[in-house]
């Protein structure tokens, strides 16, 4: 009876007021997740369509620990040149804190013991290493913009430490006044992943930076695959006609004038 | 209804919701506080990285034809709002909401586009601002 009310019920309702079945966590043979495909990651709004709208996610300052003395007037820095107030401007990559929040798609190929992500901005990669849990980095041979990262699972939760870290932007916040946020070359970044259906994942980045603040802290976000995007070409350098804030006119404009 | 037209309206119901933090090279470029709004031909697209541009010829007070270049979001960033590479095309008359660029060239940012049919699309870099 119970059966037969359900199936009288899904025959009269409109297809849009059913449900549909969240689709089964992809897993590896090994039983843990499997987040092989093409994300759009913490710099979208999502839809749960393949129509996604891009809008850059900024760290919630309200979430931020209290600064260490003296650092709440370095957190944000202005100086009028573009290439330190934000080196995007001038093709400079954007680092880790800022790349995870990026408005653009990103591909993650994993296999039993490795995970590689493929960022459509600035054409960025990682190579993220799993294993056991807590485990030593390798040697460190210079901070670098993505930093050295690590991998294991928890349970469902995919566990992905970074050190290595060069003093860069923390996000793409600007204050009217110019500038951008920072985060120092002591950050240690902790991502924590965890799917919460076939295609929608809770990310949650903790930024451990005890140069700037009194404690680690946390900022919950969420991704969510996409089943017919694909990565295209980013070139920064391509068509940029105000490199540094200087506009170039373009041909059309000089024929006309 | 195109595939092109149909990605078009689908990018209409997803009008962005921007904060009031400027782009990597917005603040750099352009004022926010020098917006401009100009209505004219589209004369060349060039649907190329970083950003989108596109001029528009317009016809000044005296009636004198200058061609406005306007900047966007990336291809791939426009694509994935409903905005295909066949939305904009030279010899559509449209409106360009946006904002001037410091240098005091005709060049803009170019955050709204409205088509002579009344539809709009916001074809700014979702770090922009852009035009209420």
């Amino acid at each position: 009876m119970k059966h037969l009310t359900a199936s009288l019920l899904a025959a009269l309702l409109p297809p849009c007021l059913l449900a549909a079945e969240p689709a089964a966590i992809p897993r590896m043979e090994s039983g843990v997740p499997d987040f092989t495909g093409t994300w759009a990651g913490p710099g979208f709004q999502h839809t749960g369509s393949e129509v996604d709208n891009p809008t850059a996610a900024l760290y919630d300052d309200k979430r931020m620990a209290p600064f260490q003395p003296g650092k709440a007037e370095t957190f944000i820095r202005s100086t009028g040149d573009v290439r330190l107030d934000d080196p995007t401007a001038v093709c400079l990559p954007n680092g880790l804190t800022r790349q995870i929040a990026s408005p653009y798609p990103q591909q993650w190929v994993q296999t039993d013991n490795e995970l590689v992500i493929l960022y459509e901005y600035m054409h960025f990669f990682r190579h993220i290493p799993l294993g056991e849990p807590g485990r030593a980095h390798g040697p460190l041979f210079e901070d670098t913009y993505m930093g050295d990262s690590i991998g294991w699972f928890e349970g469902d939760t995919l566990v992905i430490d970074t050190i290595g870290l060069k003093e860069w932007l923390l996000d793409s916040f600007h204050p009217a006044a110019g500038g951008s946020r920072w985060h120092s070359a002591a950050t240690r970044v902790i991502e924590r992943l965890t799917p919460t259906d076939g295609d929608n994942v809770r990310y949650e980045v903790t930024i451990d930076d005890p140069a700037t603040f009194t404690a680690p802290w946390t900022q919950p976000w969420a991704m969510q695959r996409k089943k017919t995007w694909k990565l295209f070409e980013f070139i920064c350098e391509d068509n940029n006609r105000c490199e540094a804030g200087v506009c170039q006119a373009a041909d059309v404009q000089l024929d006309d004038q | 209804m195109s595939p092109s037209r149909s990605l078009l309206l689908a990018g209409l119901a997803l009008l962005p919701a921007f904060g009031a933090e400027a782009h990597h090279s917005f603040a750099a470029e352009y004022d926010a506080n020098q917006p401009v709004a100009v209505t004219g031909t589209v004369s060349k697209v060039e649907w190329r990285n970083p950003h989108i541009w596109f001029y528009v010829d317009v016809k000044d007070a005296s009636g004198k034809t200058v061609t406005w270049g306007f900047s966007g979001g990336a291809p791939g960033m426009l694509m994935r709002r409903g905005i295909s590479p066949e939305a904009l095309k030279p010899g559509d008359t449209i409106v360009v909401e946006g904002f001037r660029a410091r240098d005091g060239s005709a060049n803009a940012s170019g955050g709204k586009v409205t088509f002579a049919d009344g539809r709009s699309v916001f074809t700014a870099s979702a770090e922009d601002v852009v035009p209420k």
